[in-house]
Parts: structure tokens; sequence; C-alpha cells
């Protein structure tokens, strides 16, 4: 009850600005609200994730010097990185989905949802440009200091993650951030292929309530916070990884 | 111990006849040198002459077209898989020029990383033994610090403890001293003479003429590719005939900079 009457306030506060958000009164279309929001934190949480395991995968076959693994990792990232992500994704949804359904006996038995192509579109688009930054990084770390390694006796699996990586993934750490901020604003393609995350909600409600003003305030503003959050966590890492004396 | 040591079954290297090429660039033209346990062996040489390229034979960081490499019983040529080049490496210890401290890693950390991830040794033993390491490097209060707020001599000594945390069975070292400041060589000059005091079998490529004649067994004489002449220090140093050897130690040591460089005393 106590909710009911915060909600009617601010109805009735907002309305007196002319900004209308009736349909908060409303059980059906807020509820759709809501859970969009809770739909979009979900695939930047997972999405996030997602594109930084991949980023270090790919640019470890990238810089691993094997034909067979840089070859297609290589392709893969020119592909991605050239086209447009609403493009992959409705090729992934539209065609891979398909052929998937196809050989599990039909769409009724297939288990990847919407919300899965947009993590694995988004995630794997966003790992192609982790991946650039961080191979990047990995081919700057001087052949002398690799060489050090081996003679103790570190495999090249062991340089890249006891040595590379560590190394690569600090000075790559702002590109990685700038990556995950698009990434934030990718997660919105879900919408053309009805993931009901923030934006769709919006859509919806707005097409019913003709308040896309009103809609739009609370989208840019939501979108402005995560992202502000994204950019502080990623300051925040920068200092605790900072190397004192050594100057990246 | 101011002579040559004879080949005998102490040899703890030992190399025979070998011939190493860069593509067309032929390196070593035919290498033979035999190294005994507890020996401590300077190879002396012009630049490009092949003596770093002899160190990463014996590392097996390189491999020879041809002859034969014994390393503590292994046959380093007839090694034929990479992890069996990573067991024999794990035995050898090497120090190059540019120390090669990890940079995100402490002191301590960059000691402790290979014997605990490489060699799967007990983290509380051998943050022990690091510890007492740099005690005879003489850098423990240095055990928190990152390698880029110590002077390249205090980084070169952290190099060499963490080459010695690895309880290598022999220590190689390429020209450690070179890429440092002259005020700093003799601290890491004085490291390494204790180690091989303390029976180190160690191989040093150096330009420290005096340094070398102070502790060397064994002098070895590189040249193109080839090793020229070998000798207790005393031959190669004041009693060779070679004209080019004579040149080539006169031309160093009596420029003064061997002498002021040698950090006697420290
Ligand atoms: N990886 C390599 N590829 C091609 N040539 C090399 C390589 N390493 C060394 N060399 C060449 O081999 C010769 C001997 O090198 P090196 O053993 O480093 O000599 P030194 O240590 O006596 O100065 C030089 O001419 C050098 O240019
Ligand atoms: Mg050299």
């Amino acid at each position: 009850m106590q909710d009911m009457n915060l909600t009617g306030l601010f109805i009735d506060l907002m309305s007196r600005l002319g900004l209308n958000y009736e349909f908060l009164a409303t059980g059906y279309e807020a509820q759709v609200w809501r859970d969009g929001f809770i739909t979009t934190l979900y695939l930047v949480a997972i999405t996030i994730p997602v594109s930084l395991v991949f980023g270090l995968i790919f640019a470890a076959c990238l810089t691993s010097g094997r034909l067979w693994l840089s070859a297609p990792v290589r392709g893969f990232v020119e592909l991605t990185r050239n086209t447009p992500t609403l493009v992959q994704l409705m090729f992934s949804f539209l065609v891979l989905n398909t052929v998937v359904s196809n050989m599990v006996g039909g769409a009724q038995n297939n288990p990847l949802s919407p919300f899965f192509w947009v993590v694995a579109v988004v995630g794997l688009h966003v790992a192609a440009l982790h991946a650039e930054a961080i191979r990047g990084g990995i081919e700057a770390v001087p052949s002398s200091m690799i060489e050090a390694a081996r003679g103790m006796g570190f495999s090249q699996f062991e340089i890249l993650r006891y040595v590379q990586i560590p190394l690569a993934f600090r000075s790559s750490l702002p590109a990685i951030v700038n990556g995950l901020i698009s990434l934030v604003k990718s997660t919105t393609v879900g919408n053309a292929i009805a993931v009901s995350e923030i934006t769709y909600a919006s859509i919806m409600v707005w097409t019913q309530r003709d308040n896309v003003v009103e809609m739009m305030i609370v989208l840019l503003a939501f979108f402005s916070l995560i992202n502000f959050v994204v950019a502080r966590i990623g300051q925040w890492v920068e200092r605790r990884l900072a190397i004192p004396g050594y100057g990246l | 111990m101011m002579t040559a040591s004879p080949a005998t079954d102490a040899a703890i290297v030992k190399l025979e006849d070998v011939h190493l090429s860069f593509g067309q660039t032929q390196v070593l033209k035919g290498i033979d040198l035999t190294i005994n346990k507890g020996d401590a062996v300077s190879i002396i040489g012009p630049s490009g002459s092949g003596k770093s390229t002899i160190l990463r034979c014996i590392n097996a960081l390189v491999t020879p077209q041809s002859g034969k490499i014994t390393v503590a019983g292994t046959r380093v040529d007839q090694l034929t898989k990479e992890s069996e080049r990573i067991q024999l490496r794990k035995r050898v210890g090497i120090v190059f020029q540019q120390y090669n401290l990890f940079p995100h890693l402490t002191v301590l950390d960059n000691i402790v990383l290979a014997p605990t991830r490489i060699l799967g040794a007990d983290k509380t033993a051998t943050v022990k033994l690091a510890r007492e390491l740099l005690e005879k490097v003489r850098l423990s209060e240095k055990a928190d610090a990152y390698p880029g707020q110590l002077s390249g001599g205090q980084q070169q000594r952290v190099a060499i403890a963490r080459a010695l945390a690895m309880k290598p069975e022999l220590v190689l070292f390429d020209e450690v001293t070179s890429a440092l400041d002259p005020e700093t060589v003799g601290e890491v000059l004085w490291v390494i003479r204790d180690l091989i005091r303390d029976g180190m079998t160690s191989i040093l490529v150096t330009h420290e003429m005096r340094f070398a004649e102070e502790i060397s067994d064994t002098v070895v004489f590189t040249e193109n590719g080839r090793i020229v002449d070998h000798g207790s220090p005393q031959q190669i140093f004041h009693s060779t005939e070679n004209p080019r050897i004579r040149q080539f130690v006169g031309g160093l040591s009596g420029g003064g900079r061997g002498a002021v460089r040698d950090g006697e005393g420290i």
C-alpha cells in the first residue's frame, strides 16, 4: 500500500511537470517495463564476462604462432569488426538458430533463446575488439623477457599465463573499458529479435501511452548510469593493477 | 685451481663438434668444450663470435644442426620434444644482460613464481628460500619492491637470486654486467664471485677481463664461431702466443675500463 501511495505521488508530481508516467499505476505495462530493466542488467552482467573470456582466448589464438588457431580467429575478428552488430544478430537468429532447430528436430527442442543469441553475438563482437587490444599488449612484451622466462623452463602457455597476459591486460585496460561501454549500449540490439530488454519494453509502453519523451528520459539516464559505473570500476581496476615504477 | 681442467667423468657440460647456423649464417663452426662440475669458465671473445649462442645451446634454447651436447647427464642434442627441453632448462639457470625481471611482480614474487608454478615447489619453503637468497645478494629490504623501483645492479642481483631459486645444477651468465652503470657493476660481480666460491658450476660470457682472470678455472677465447684457444687465466691473459688474443685482451683491459669496473673489495 505504501508502495502504491509512493507511485501515485510520483505520477502526480510528474504530471504537474507535464510528464506522463501514468502507466506505472497499471499492472501489466509497469511490470513489462520493470522486467526490461532487469533483463538489460542481466544482459550486461552476463555479456561482459563472456566478452572478456573470449577476448583473452581470441588474443591467445592470434598470438599463438599456430596458423590453425590464428587464421580462423583472424577471419572472425575481421568479419565481426567490419559488419554491423544488428546484421550479425539477424543472421545468427534467423539463419544459425534455424539450422540448430533443424538439427535438434524442431524449434520446440531448440534450447537457444533470443536472449542467448544477444549474449553470443554482442559478447563475441566485443571480444573481437578486446582481442585486438590484448594482442597489441602481448606483442609489446619484449622478446628478451620471453627468452628469460623460457630459459627458466616456462612453457609457451605459462609465459602467456604468467607474463604476457598480466602485462597485456594492464596496457589494454583503457581500450577494454571502451569496449565494455560500447557493449552496454549494444545490448539494445536485442529489441530487434524481441528480447524484452529496456528499449523493447519502453517502446511497448510509449506506443500505448504516447509518452516518448518521458520514456526517453529514463532510458538515457539508465544507460548513462550503467556506463558511469562501468567506467568507475575500470578506473578502480586500473589503479589496483598499476605497477609502481613501471611506465606503461 | 688455476690450471685448465682435464676432461674427466666429472664433466657436467660437454660439447663435441657443435655446428649451428641461422639460415645461411654459420654461427658455430665446430665447438668442443668440456666443463667440470664446480668449475667456473669464462668465455671471452669479440662481439658476434658466438658466445651467447654457445650458452643458448647448453640451455636448449637453440638446437644445433650437428654435434653432441651433454649437460648434467642429458644428451641435449637428442631431445626432440619441447617438453624435454623444458625439463633441462629447469636444471640449468641462465641470466641475461637485460635482467628481464617480471615488472608486474614484486622482487619476492619474481623469485617465487617459477619454483612454485613451474617446478611445483612448496610455497612456504620457497618463500623462505627466496628470503635467504635475497639476503645472499644483499637485497633483503627490497623484497616488496617492484623491479621498476630498483637500480640496474639491484635488478640484476634479483635476477641471479631468481635463477638460484630453481636450485640449478649450473648457471650461465651472459654479459650480465654489460648493461649496468659502472658504479653498480661491482655489486653484481661480488655476488657471482661468492657463488663461484660456494662451488656453483658457472659459465660466464663476460667483458670484465680482470674479473674473469680472478675467478675462472678456465678461460675460453672464441672468434668467428670457433674456440681459438682455452686454458688457465694465466695462459690466456699473460702467456698466449696468439696475437688476436693478445690484442683483444690488451685492448679491453689496457683501456682502464676493466680495472675501474672490476669493483675490487666490494
Ligand atoms: N636468432 C638469430 N637469428 C639469426 N642470427 C643470429 C641469431 N642469434 C644470433 N645470430 C647471429 O649469430 C652470430 C653470433 O651471435 P652471438 O652468439 O649472439 O654472438 P656473441 O654473443 O658472441 O656476441 C651473430 O652474427 C648474430 O648476428
Ligand atoms: Mg652475446
